[in-house]
């Protein structure tokens, strides 16, 4: 059997008074505590390479974007976000998508398809705000996930400093 | 100056006081929370009007059920008491302003003072009650109940306090009560620090405020009494209660802090009267709020047992002491 001890209660404890002026000091002081609100819209939210924003792809130094649509963000997602198709290219990689859409209405955020790509081609920024006045103009094509790499540069040296903590996956 | 003019004017600047105060009662509600949460709040001092003005056109329902006539009804007898009760109050003295003399700041001045703000001010509950009733929620009879039950309870408690005040003044007239204590050590406060405390406690439960606002308490009884309100009646359900609470605020200040009296410049003038009036009132003001943002909500066991068992003998244990040596000195 469990037996609580209550703990036994002093005169002032039981006569409530002492305890509540108690409190209301405490809340009194808190008014003039340093506040913690954010001014979310003027004041921007706190970011860095940790932060897990929309999926973009990044624009290699030549111009060109790194995917060679081999469709391995594709079958990550799990919220089916990505659509890709290929074509055949003049570029060594010798393939390229010819339509990478992202639906960031599905999009979950939760950074799969930058685990999955063997390309280093896709990446987490820290962009979150999405908004629109269409369902459509919501669903990103490449043009509106390019960035170069200098503007993911934080994320993908994280990303690249978390992977050399296993240096040998069991899949290359 | 006609003397019907004059109080046609104090009455319109009073009761402009009264609500532009509970209009920014609202406000400063939601302030200081957000300040003791480490919240900013709402920003403006025109939110009171923004809520007034949403609150006007919003959809007004009835349930289904709902006694209409009462249901209608409710929400103006929940506010008229509370407003009735602020005609008695002394704000401050003789008042003149560009050379014209309009009489002591306060509507009337009756003989029964403290008689009548208790009589008015106990009809509030009715709103309270037939709103619960005539809403057909099990929700807003359970929250009329309570506070019906609340009301009564402190009342009792709240009106012994105030007989020891009337015993040690001799007087029912509000504005005799403020003149007995014109200088800083004669106030009631310090005859009467029992009294005192037991009368702020009771005006919380009077006023359905935290820690006793069982009638609306939210996570058990969804809002209490005006869960089926909504719109301009809902507000005045709001009023009724941020007038309450300024009416027993000013209450308080006259029956145990002198009133518009200024500790330690006697005959001061009227405006220094009205300022210090306004001053330890809205100390009390910010006390209810104050209070709201701290505490929990008792149990409403505990809360009945307060009032009957604890508050119910130490008034009349008061009233018999004050009694005895107002009767001996």
């Amino acid at each position: 059997m469990v037996v609580v001890k209550r703990k036994e209660l002093t005169l002032a404890e039981r006569l409530y008074l002492p305890e509540i002026l108690r409190g209301l000091s405490i809340t009194f002081r808190k008014m003039f505590a340093p506040r913690v609100t954010r001014q979310y819209p003027e004041e921007p939210l706190p970011k860095n390479e940790v932060t897990r924003g929309q999926p973009r792809l990044v624009v290699k130094d030549d111009g060109n974007i790194a995917c060679v649509s081999c469709g391995l963000c594709e079958a990550a997602c799990p919220a089916y976000a990505i659509t890709i198709d290929g074509q055949e290219t003049e570029r060594f990689i010798e393939r390229e998508p010819q339509r990478f859409d992202i639906d960031m209405l599905r999009c979950i955020l939760c950074g799969f398809c930058e685990e999955a790509c063997p390309k280093d081609a896709i990446f987490m920024s820290d962009e979150l705000e999405l908004a629109d006045y269409t369902r459509k103009g919501l669903i990103y094509d490449i043009e509106k996930l390019k960035r170069p790499a200098s503007a993911l540069k934080r994320r993908i040296d994280y990303v690249h400093k978390i992977n050399r903590r296993w240096p040998t996956s069991s899949s290359t | 100056m006609n003397p019907l003019l004059a109080l046609l004017i104090k009455a319109s600047a009073i009761y402009g006081g009264l609500l532009g105060t509970a209009a920014l009662m609202t406000l400063a509600e939601r302030k200081i929370s957000a300040w003791m949460q480490y919240r900013v709040g709402p920003g403006g001092i025109l939110q009171p009007l923004a809520d007034g003005v949403k609150f006007i056109f919003k959809e007004e329902l009835v349930p289904d059920g709902a006694n209409r006539w009462i249901f209608r009804l409710a929400p103006l007898m929940a506010a008229m008491p509370a407003m009735m009760t602020v005609a008695v109050i002394p704000f401050a003295g003789d008042v003149s302003l560009f050379g014209v003399d309009f009489g002591p700041l306060s509507i009337t001045d009756l003989d029964i003072g403290v008689l009548y703000v208790l009589a008015i001010g106990g009809l509030g509950v009715y709103g309270i009650i037939l709103g619960g009733w005539a809403s057909n929620s099990k929700y807003s009879l359970l929250g009329g109940l309570r506070a019906s039950a609340q009301m009564v309870s402190y009342e009792l408690s709240m009106i012994l306090t105030i007989l020891a005040v009337i015993a040690v003044t001799g007087a029912l007239d509000l504005r005799a009560i403020v003149a007995a204590q014109d200088s800083l050590f004669g106030w009631n406060i310090w005859t009467q620090p029992l009294a005192f405390v037991l009368f702020v406690i009771a005006t919380f439960a009077e006023t359905n405020r935290h820690p006793f606002d069982f009638a609306e308490c939210e996570p058990e009884l969804v809002g209490g009494f005006h869960t089926e309100y909504s719109s301009m009646k809902f507000a005045l359900f709001f009023l009724g209660e941020y007038c309450a609470m300024i009416v027993m605020a000013c209450l308080t200040v006259t029956l145990f802090l002198g009133g518009p009296a200024v500790p330690f410049i006697p005959d001061a003038p009227w405006f220094l009267g009205l300022a210090a009036f306004a001053v330890k009132a809205g100390f009390f003001l910010f006390l209810f709020i104050w209070v709201r943002w701290t505490l929990p909500r008792f149990r409403f066991d505990q809360l009945m047992g307060l009032g009957w068992k604890v508050f119910l003998p130490l008034a009349l244990a008061n009233l018999l002491v004050t009694g005895a040596m107002v009767s001996l000195f």
